[in-house]
């Protein structure tokens, strides 16, 4: 399978569908996992490392985790491949930037993921449109007790499954749900939706994770505790603050429209405009412009645009997806044109259909 | 300034004394000094205040210090320093160490959630009887008393045991 494959379509999850998904683009569960009887990654040697992956790839594949597996070799892959996986959301940055053999499996949906020699042995991912933790849960607990039939984990009764960080010991479970919440943000309440959600143990990330940046109005909401509570109890925390904080986004946008409907159709068509006409959009802008026609079309000002067309270019304008479509590494000037040509083509492509 | 009193070792301990009106400065080694016995506490070094403070908070983290994992090499100090085990093996070795640091970090050193299979019949049970018990509390204080008597009646069933509180 050839990474290029897949470069001018995106996962499932990018589809838009499923619950609250005008403000929940997709829900997010991984797991940790570690086989018995090796040291972690960070004090294995290239012999354990190497048998490590081995293991893993043979016992994925026996273990029949998902239809139509495809594995990837990560130390065979250039950067911007590595980066272009990274994007998909389909490997970590960590795991990108690792050494030696490592790899990974995904289906061709991209819904499910399994992560080999990341920061712990195994990170099993399912990611679903739409705010789905108990769906997704089902999925990834399934994948989890195939394996856990062909590998012995690290586990204890006390401490649950045993992982590299103590921050994921116990559950070896993070489940985050990514939001876009342009309206809180526009408003200034955005602080107050992170502090609740901070009582309640959860944290705030940016679009790719630990100590990235958010761009695009896109939050991640996940739990901090591991350790102590049940998966169930864990997505029940998550599940019941995510309802509150969708309709908070409801209600400042409404607000916006009361306040004046014309600065903010104005400020929705000049983004989408810009998005048509601009010849040169750097990553950063592009978000920007992105969020703002999204907001517009769940708010029905704009009506010839799809959400999933919408959700895809978010990832397909990023850095890495951009190298992979033109064949060959850009610069950041060079990103800069190609974005805006890709953009134009496909909002044409509407257009034309339209017409 | 050498001891006044053995006069081999330097002098490091400055007594003042004042007498009715009369001022007496005595200049003596720490070993002099101790011994003339004198009121005055001996004056920790600021790396043995903070030793000390370290050992008050967390209490045998000097003990700890010392400890290496013998099946990955890890010393506590290296994974204090990093952050990250080094083998499943950590969590027993340096277990002491773990507690207050997973209190602090998940409110609980306990896991409550899934269990493999592989750990046995005996074990899924216990967890399950565990999440049920918690589960019982909350709903006592939520005063939802119908979920609570679901919740005995199934955490009967699972201990396999009628007699409780009858």
């Amino acid at each position: 399978m050839k990474i290029s494959d897949l470069a001018d379509n995106t996962g499932e999850w990018l589809r838009g569908t499923g619950p609250e998904s005008d403000i929940v683009i997709s829900s997010r569960i991984r797991l940790a996992r570690n086989v018995a009887k090796y040291p972690f990654l960070s004090r294995a040697n290239v012999k354990q490392k190497k048998e490590l992956e081995e293991l893993i790839r043979t016992k994925i594949i026996e273990a029949d985790v998902a239809p139509a597996l495809s594995y990837i070799n990560l130390s065979e892959l250039s950067s911007v491949d590595r980066l272009f996986l990274v994007e998909r959301h389909l490997i970590s940055r960590e795991h990108a930037e690792g050494e030696k053999e490592r790899g990974v499996a995904f289906e061709k949906s991209e819904n499910i993921s399994v992560m080999v020699n990341e920061e712990d042995h195994i990170r099993i991912q399912v990611i679903r449109s739409g705010l789905e933790l108990r769906e997704t849960w089902k999925t990834i607990d399934i994948i989890d007790n195939k394996l856990e039939r062909k590998i012995n984990y690290a586990y204890s009764s006390q401490f649950g499954y045993l992982t590299a960080c103590p921050t994921n010991v116990g559950t070896g479970m993070r489940a985050s749900v990514m939001l876009h919440l342009p309206a809180l943000g526009m408003t200034h309440h955005i602080e107050k939706v992170f502090n609740a959600v901070m009582k309640l143990g959860l944290v705030v990330r940016g679009l790719y994770g630990e100590g990235t940046q958010v761009s695009g109005d896109l939050y991640q909401i996940s739990n901090q505790f591991t350790l102590g509570k049940s998966e169930a109890e864990i997505i029940e925390i998550i599940e019941g603050v995510i309802p509150r904080i969708t309709s908070y986004e409801r209600i400042a946008r409404k607000a916006l429209i009361a306040e004046s409907r014309e600065q903010l159709e104005d400020r929705v068509w000049r983004s989408y405009g810009m998005l048509k006409v601009a010849r040169m959009i750097t990553s950063e802008e592009i978000m920007h412009l992105l969020s703002q026609v999204r907001m517009g079309v769940n708010l029905g000002i704009i009506n010839d645009i799809e959400m999933k067309t919408l959700n895809e270019l978010f990832v397909l304008t990023l850095p890495g997806h951009l190298q992979k479509l033109e064949g060959r590494e850009l610069t950041s000037s060079q990103r800069n044109i190609i974005r805006a040509l890709y953009v134009r083509k496909r909002l044409e492509k509407i257009e034309t259909l339209k017409g | 300034m050498k001891c006044e009193s053995c006069n081999k070792k330097y002098a490091t301990v400055h007594l003042t004394e004042i007498v009715g009106n009369v001022k007496k400065e005595r200049h003596l080694c720490e070993e002099c000094a101790q011994g003339v016995g004198t009121q005055i506490a001996k004056v920790p070094s600021p790396t043995e205040i903070l030793t000390n403070l370290i050992n008050q908070v967390a209490p045998g983290i000097s003990e700890l210090s010392k400890i290496v994992c013998p099946v990955c090499g890890l010393s506590y100090l290296e994974f204090r320093s990093h952050g990250r085990l080094g083998c499943p093996m950590d969590y027993t070795v340096f277990r002491k160490g773990l507690i207050p640091l997973l209190e602090k970090m998940h409110s609980s050193a306990q896991h409550v959630g899934k269990v493999p299979s592989r750990a046995g019949k005996e074990m899924i049970k216990k967890n399950e009887l565990m999440q049920l018990r918690n589960e019982l509390n909350k709903s006592i204080e939520k005063e939802d008393y119908e979920r609570a008597a679901e919740l005995r009646d199934k955490i009967y069933e699972l201990s396999g045991d009628n007699n409780e509180n009858k």
